[in-house]
């Protein structure tokens, strides 16, 4: 009796599975197979957090995206619709899994913005290459996405900022260029601050820094003990968070405990609404876009339509993806005579984007080796006495 | 030495907000025999509402009453709302499950805890939500205080070890001292013969759910003084305040102070000495070796049962 009812539960997952496998090619198949036409409305989907501890990120890039779709696509000839997907980080990878299905599921998404996580690239990229789905990182940085034996992300993922192979060591330089002998480094038991605490943590090494590592689950709320074992001597503590108020949190309990050493936060950390203690450093991947002239139109345009908004990181690199996103679909389009007939042909266009005078500065164009942006690099700020951010290196 | 102090102090300041958090737990646990695993999230609406209350009073750049006021309001203001909510969740969630099999309070209790995180996330969304001490009077609560040795005391953790231990010290009175303390200890011992000596049990009850609540609201804010708070933070804070209850002997008012305390030093010199990595597990390690080898805590008495 037992070993029919086994049998039968066998037969069932078998069936089941044949049917789930089946369901799943025809899904990809529709996604290659059905042309849309590009006189009708397509859609670009994109997934960030807009709740939760990095919510200010997803928002602000939010903002760049919907202000870029309105007044670039119809220079393209092109009616877009921008979808979102909300992936907060405290919820981990699976809710990017999920939106990633809903994303494929729908054949007029013909491009995805983001993943703007690490984690939820390497969650979702070999279900968007399957589905034939170009996506395009504002903010992805982890290094192994690109390079690597064993990457995370598959060819139909590119980013439009460089990766922690270049932030690390730029933030490691910049801390040996202000006198740094001895660097405390955190990490968050998670990719993202591992990797670029790795990177950081092997420049410094090598330059005859003493460095200390500490590994905090990302559930401590409270960093006492943790700035308890900060030397004294130490100049810098390296805290690449992907929370602001983390960072805010731990330069308040180095204050509270009497230590010397400066919170050097990532990209991550990079909100001057939360992280304000003075004398800190953040880094991130775009520079102060209001340093090129070029720029005054589009910094205006978006400051009317979000009055009171602060002109942050973030946004910009989002406003570039789509216009490397909206450049690759009109290719297809063209490539289709007016329609799209596989999302692939986006995906082989997205590589061969050039952006003359892009918002970040500069031209902007793939590598040929990788698809991270060519001659990127990161910019460093201090926090100021009155909580504004000034560009430092 | 510096760093043995620093720790006992990281300790003491934590293991003061344990020792709140288990209060409350042992209250209701003593009287109703109910392990309230709503009470951790109770502690994270008491950081909300401090955190509204300092909205409402100025902010923190430039708030409108003095420094001290607002701290008192803040506290003032995340009591009484706990103390509401505890009402609410023993009328709605408990009372009518009050005969039923002991699973099921323990059911609701989990269910009226992800109701109340996730309603709140709903509603405030899931941002943490800083109190921004340290802008008032220019940071003056982190970098005033008095040393020891070369170990700085900054205000912000005087304010928060003297106001907890003040805090217990009151309940330990009103427990020991009044009339209706003398009804919850008689409750707790036996609840049918209190009520046939004609103590109002449903009152009684309550009430503890009032006197826990308020001190989860007052540790929720002693709390957030210091650390960013968001809407699930209450499951794991609850769960250390559950853990230092039945460390100090779970429906023992001096056991939850002690097992808050046991607790907060253990996490400090865990993170201090051992490793910062499994810092969480060695402290729920220390739950299952009581468990194991002393399941009545440290002031609990041993249950015995005559056949």
């Amino acid at each position: 009796m037992k070993r029919r009812g086994m049998s039968v539960i066998a037969a069932v997952a078998v069936v089941a599975s044949a049917f789930a496998s089946t369901a799943g090619a025809g899904s990809t198949t529709a996604a290659k197979t059905q042309a849309v036409s590009c006189k009708g409305t397509l859609k670009i989907g994109f997934t960030a957090p807009f709740t939760g501890g990095a919510g200010f990120l997803g928002n602000e890039q939010l903002s760049w995206a919907k202000y870029a779709v309105k007044t670039l696509a119809p220079k393209y000839g092109l009616k877009i619709r921008l979808i979102t997907g909300d992936t907060p980080v405290e919820q981990g990878p699976a809710i990017a899994q999920t939106i990633a299905q809903k994303f494929i599921a729908d054949k007029t998404v013909v491009a995805v913005l983001g993943p703007s996580t690490s984690g939820n690239v390497a969650a979702s990229s070999d279900a968007f290459f399957a589905a034939g789905l170009a996506h395009i990182s504002p903010s992805a940085t982890r290094t192994s996405l690109t390079k690597g034996a064993t990457r995370a992300a598959t060819p139909a993922f590119f980013r439009v900022v460089p990766g922690d192979y270049i932030q690390g060591p730029s933030d490691a330089n910049f801390m040996i260029k202000k006198g740094a002998k001895n660097v405390v480094l955190f990490d968050f038991q998670e990719p993202y601050s591992e990797g670029l605490s790795d990177a950081a943590q092997i420049v410094l090494k090598a330059k005859g820094v003493t460095t200390t590592r500490l590994s905090v689950a990302n559930t401590v709320t409270d960093f006492s003990s943790f700035v308890t074992k900060v030397p004294s001597s130490a100049d810098f503590v390296f805290f690449p968070t992907q929370k602001p108020g983390d960072a805010q949190n731990i330069a308040q309990q180095l204050l509270e405990q009497g230590k010397k050493a400066k919170v050097f936060g990532g990209d991550g950390s990079n909100d001057a609404s939360q992280f304000k203690v003075p004398g800190s450093f953040v880094s991130n991947f775009a520079p102060d876009i209001s340093g090129f002239a070029y720029n005054k139109a589009v910094i205006a345009g978006w400051k009317k339509d979000n009055p009171g908004e602060a002109l942050g990181s973030f946004g910009p690199p989002a406003y570039l993806s789509v216009q490397v996103a909206l450049n690759a679909i009109k290719k297809a389009c063209d490539v289709g005579k007016g329609s799209i007939k596989d999302r692939r042909d986006v995906v082989r266009n997205v590589k061969k984007i050039v952006v003359k005078n892009s918002i970040l500065g500069g031209d902007f164009r793939f590598s040929t080796k990788s698809n991270d942006p060519l001659n990127a690099k990161f910019y460093i700020f201090e926090i100021q006495s009155n909580g504004s951010y000034k560009l430092v290196g | 030495m510096d760093t043995f102090i620093q720790l006992t102090l990281n300790g003491l300041t934590l293991g003061s907000v344990y020792a709140l958090i288990a209060l409350g737990y042992s209250l209701v646990y003593g009287i109703l025999k109910l392990l309230n695993f709503a009470h951790g999230d109770v502690f994270m609406v008491g950081t909300f509402i401090g955190f509204g209350a300092i909205q409402l009073l100025g902010g923190t750049v430039n708030p409108i009453v003095p420094v001290w006021a607002l701290l008192v309001l803040i506290t003032l203001a995340a009591m009484a709302g706990c103390a509401c909510l505890g009402v609410v969740i023993e009328r709605f969630a408990y009372r009518p499950l009050r005969d039923a099999p002991r699973i099921a309070p323990l059911i609701s209790a989990l269910g009226v805890s992800f109701f109340i995180a996730y309603s709140m996330q709903l509603l405030f969304g899931a941002e943490p939500k800083n109190y921004d001490t340290f802008s008032l009077n220019g940071g003056a609560l982190y970098t005033d205080g008095f040393d020891i040795g070369n170990v700085r005391v900054p205000m912000i953790r005087i304010i928060t070890i003297v106001s907890a231990f003040v805090m217990m010290f009151f309940l330990w009175l009103l427990v020991t001292r009044t009339r209706v303390g003398k009804a919850m200890r008689a409750t707790s011992h036996d609840r049918e013969a209190a009520a046939m000596m004609g103590i109002d049990i449903d009152k009684v009850i309550v009430f503890a759910f009032v006197l826990g609540s308020a001190l989860a609201g007052a540790a929720g804010v002693l709390f957030a003084l210091r650390i960013p708070t968001f809407a699930t933070i209450g499951f794991l804070i609850g769960l250390k305040g559950f853990t230092a209850a039945v460390i100090g002997g779970i429906g023992s008012i001096p056991g939850a102070m002690a097992g808050g305390l046991v607790l907060g030093f253990a996490e400090s010199y865990a993170q201090g000495y051992i490793s910062t990595r499994w810092s969480d597990l060695l402290v729920f390690v220390l739950l299952i070796l009581f468990l194991v080898f002393r399941p009545q805590g440290i002031f609990g008495k041993a249950d015995i049962r005559k056949v």
